[in-house]
């Protein structure tokens, strides 16, 4: 059944419609390559530990390339979503691809969010206080402590960067499964609303790359 | 450890108004995400073919 919704053509495809030939389309790409490096740079931070990571040359390095592959990861995907809005992706059956994408942002939110609180040093503990204040002012307190380190670090490390590599994955396979989303139909007089979502004509035309036309 | 180029050791310059409230370096990255996302949908792509015009 996973063969049949997914087909090696479809699951590595070699070529892609004309249309994808846009800068707008490297950004879902820069997103996971982003995110590679994050776990990678975070798995050698959790393996070294803290005392590494704040005093030693190698441990500040590898925890700066953590922190800013968050901030490029974040940066692009961002602007990926931007480009998903006004490109309206979620048309022609591709509710899913938009929704596993929302999620990912959502949980990749406080995915950050608990990496600030588990530097282990005066920062973090300031920012956990401060944190403290707004979540639980809302009630979510009743359900994780920020000023629970060992929690944090928990979430930080497993739950929630699990969380996003599984709907990373979900997402991907379904953009797969459906196709880039085409662009839409320019010239509305000649067609209806509903063929409006469909591909155009000229869908069908494949660019393998670096051919020019 | 190395002297930065720029000194990081000071509070944030801040923009208020009203009830906004934001760095000036959050509000440097807002717009530099702005203007990456408008090139990337005006600068042409390598060997994209071109579009006459119309569906």
């Amino acid at each position: 059944m996973a063969v049949q919704a997914l087909p090696p053509e479809k699951l590595l495809p070699d070529s892609q419609p004309t249309y994808v030939a846009s800068w707008i389309y490297v950004f879902g790409v820069a997103s996971i390559a982003s995110l590679v490096v994050i776990v990678g740079s975070g798995v050698i931070l959790s393996l070294k530990g803290p005392a590494w990571w704040h005093a030693t040359g190698i441990g500040h390095f590898i925890n700066g390339i953590h922190l800013w592959a968050v901030e490029l990861f974040f940066f692009v995907m961002v602007v990926h979503l931007w480009g998903k809005y006004w490109m309206a992706a979620w048309r022609g059956g591709r509710t899913r691809v938009w929704i596993t994408g929302a999620v990912t942002f959502l949980v990749a939110i406080p995915t950050a969010l608990t990496g600030y609180v588990s530097q282990q040093n005066f920062d973090a503990q300031w920012i956990s206080t401060q944190a403290k204040d707004g979540l639980n002012s809302l009630g979510v307190g009743a359900f994780f402590n920020v000023t629970n380190f060992g929690q944090m670090y928990s979430y930080h490390v497993l739950l929630l960067p699990a969380a996003v590599v599984g709907l990373v994955i979900a997402h991907v396979l379904l953009v797969r499964r459906h196709g880039v989303v085409p662009p839409f139909v320019l010239d509305t007089s000649r067609v209806s609303p509903v063929e409006q979502t469909l591909a155009p004509p000229d869908a069908d035309v494949r660019y393998s790359g670096g051919a020019s036309s | 450890m190395m002297g930065a180029v720029f000194n990081l050791n000071h509070p944030a310059h801040v923009v208020h108004w009203h009830f906004f409230q934001m760095s000036v370096s959050n509000i440097v990255v807002i717009v530099l995400m702005l203007a990456v996302f408008a090139l990337a949908i005006a600068l042409p792509f390598p060997g994209a073919p071109r579009r006459r015009g119309g569906a």
